[in-house]
């Protein structure tokens, strides 16, 4: 799996958005995107996973260009900081009903509620669950077709510390199933041990791009997140 | 304690400004106003009522002279036949339409729309006062009244209900289910899969056409009425739960919110169910009404159930409702593939 991002944009009334952005992620990368609230990560990871239209430029995933939604549909799966699923029906619904819109076997739903140890929960309605839970029902329900690239909206915010830590780890074990992960965060400090690649946004801007050692190592972080 | 109340009731009156609460608040009255400004204003010719009479008839000079001498009060058509009779009364062009009895007595036959209206009131009022000028105390010029509605008050009253579930799951269920599958990211959601656009705009449209049929259809169980041109029923209503519930989705994809696209809703079924269903009692909303929409549904299904009318005399009815259905879906296709809102 290969994504070509080319002057990527997306300007809004009130003047943030995303400027001009381009960059390339290769197979097996996990990459944190950080920066600021409205440095423009979700803009750029709404984009990616076309809820929203850009302004200009293009995304290429494998060399099919992401306006064919129909050919990349169950490529590439985007879980959101808000799950998004159906409140008033069960776990087992929700993923049921994805399963089948996407033409994936039953069984597969099953893995899934094992996987993610929501097998006690299966008949619970998701409005009742915690958002840990719901966190954790929506990126199962990404996985059902198996996307090759999986793009995650602040998945840990308003989760306690051990919600997060298993996040993270379920984070860690997609990485090392072979999936591409791009995923966005406020804390830096958080996702040092995990990403392999730490991209910063600043102010609608790509201002970094690099290794993790080199982010901690460089001014960047210390200017950003100084009081 | 009373300081947190007014804090707390400011909010909430700034939050139903903020939904647009606030616009469905005051949309109502000025509705109102209008609607009875339509209703009751009564001018010269408001007041007269039109008769038709067929060119052979001959009746009595009394009745005769009567007649042309109150051109003040009655509006006379020459009729070359008695369909063309049927048709003018259908197209609301007349009142009434006046026939010789078959009996020998020289009394009148009225032929009317619907007995119980004011129409066929202000007919009889005129009749009985130009009488009383002519001849004082005697037998009633008209003797009987026929019409063209069949069934009692009942039965008048269903092609409204009819129009009032199809309004109201087209206008304000369909939008705001639109409206919050947008708000909560459910359709983006749902758009992650291999489903397009078409898909989930036809699974809507089959929503809402099987909510209007199944509560036309409670409708008619409860209320034992019976059905009459069972095809030409079905067909019209398919006709109308399409076309009024792609209007309905096509509003819930103007709005970003559950709130918004019931206000916006309430704003589109009021102007739509009014003017159709009191076309027959004011003759401005005769005149707005064909302008409506919902009107091409409402006449074709007075025929139909009132007058046992075929649906191939509503050609531009049925034909309409198709066409602006099919333009309202590819309305929001066009904003669906905008993520408009979204």
């Amino acid at each position: 799996m290969q994504l070509v991002v080319q002057n990527l944009a997306k300007l809004y009334d009130d003047k943030r958005g995303l400027a001009p952005t381009s960059f390339k992620v290769d197979k097996g990368e996990l990459i944190a995107i950080v920066g600021h609230n409205g440095a423009g990560k979700s803009t750029l990871l709404k984009m990616l996973a076309s809820w929203i239209v850009p302004d200009d430029g293009t995304v290429m995933v494998d060399g099919i260009d992401l306006k064919n939604r129909m050919a990349l549909a169950g490529k590439v799966g985007f879980i959101p900081e808000d799950p998004n699923l159906f409140e008033f029906f069960s776990v087992e619904y929700n993923l049921k009903l994805f399963a089948r819109l996407s033409r994936t076997p039953m069984s597969r739903v099953e893995k899934i509620l094992d996987e993610f140890k929501l097998l006690a929960f299966r008949r619970s309605k998701v409005q009742t669950l915690s958002k840990g839970l719901k966190q954790r029902v929506n990126i199962g329900r990404a996985l059902l077709a198996d996307p090759a690239l999986l793009i995650l909206d602040e998945p840990t915010s308003g989760l306690d510390f051990e919600m997060t830590r298993e996040i993270y780890l379920l984070l860690q074990s997609m990485h090392a199933a072979g999936k591409t992960i791009i995923f966005t965060s406020h804390r830096p400090e958080e996702i040092k041990s995990l990403a392999t690649r730490i991209m910063v946004l600043h102010k609608s801007k790509l201002i970094f791009d690099g290794a993790p050692h080199e982010y901690f190592q460089s001014d960047i972080h210390d200017e950003l997140y100084s009081l | 304690m009373m300081r947190n109340v007014f804090i707390l009731a400011f909010n909430d009156l700034a939050f139903a400004f903020k939904n647009k609460t606030f616009l469905l608040v005051l949309f109502i009255p000025l509705f109102v106003f209008v609607t009875l400004n339509f209703v009751d204003e009564t001018g010269e010719d408001t007041s007269k009522v039109r008769i038709g009479l067929l060119a052979q008839e001959t009746l009595t000079p009394e009745v005769s002279e009567s007649i042309n001498a109150a051109e003040t009060y009655i509006e006379l058509t020459r009729l070359t036949s008695s369909e063309e009779g049927v048709r003018l009364l259908q197209e609301r062009e007349l009142d009434g339409v006046i026939t010789s009895s078959e009996d020998a007595s020289g009394s009148l036959v009225l032929l009317v729309l619907k007995r119980d209206s004011i129409q066929t009131l202000a007919i009889m009022q005129t009749f009985a006062a130009l009488q009383k000028t002519a001849q004082g105390a005697a037998p009633d010029w008209i003797s009987g009244i026929d019409s063209l509605h069949q069934g009692g008050i009942q039965r008048e009253t269903l092609p409204t209900w009819v129009l009032m579930l199809v309004l109201l799951i087209g206008f304000v269920i369909l939008p705001a289910q639109v409206a919050e599958e947008k708000e909560k990211k459910l359709l983006l959601g749902l758009l992650q899969t291999p489903i397009n656009e078409v898909q989930w705009l036809l699974a809507k449209l089959i929503l809402g056409m099987t909510l209007i049929l199944t509560a036309v259809l409670f409708l008619h169980l409860l209320g034992k009425f019976g059905l009459v041109h069972l095809f030409d029923y079905m067909a019209l209503l398919l006709a109308g739960s399409f076309c009024f519930s792609a209007f309905g989705i096509f509003l819930g994809f103007l709005c970003r919110t559950q709130a918004s696209a019931r206000t916006l809703g309430v704003i589109f079924y009021l102007p739509h169910l009014l003017p159709s269903a009191m076309s027959d009692v004011s003759e401005k909303f005769t005149a707005v009404a064909p302008l409506l929409p919902s009107y091409q549904l409402y006449k074709p299904l007075q025929s139909i159930l009132l007058e046992s009318a075929s649906l191939a005399d509503m050609t531009f009815d049925w034909i309409y409702l198709i066409v602006l259905g099919s333009m309202m879906c590819l309305f929001s296709y066009v904003l669906m593939k905008k993520r408009w809102l979204m």
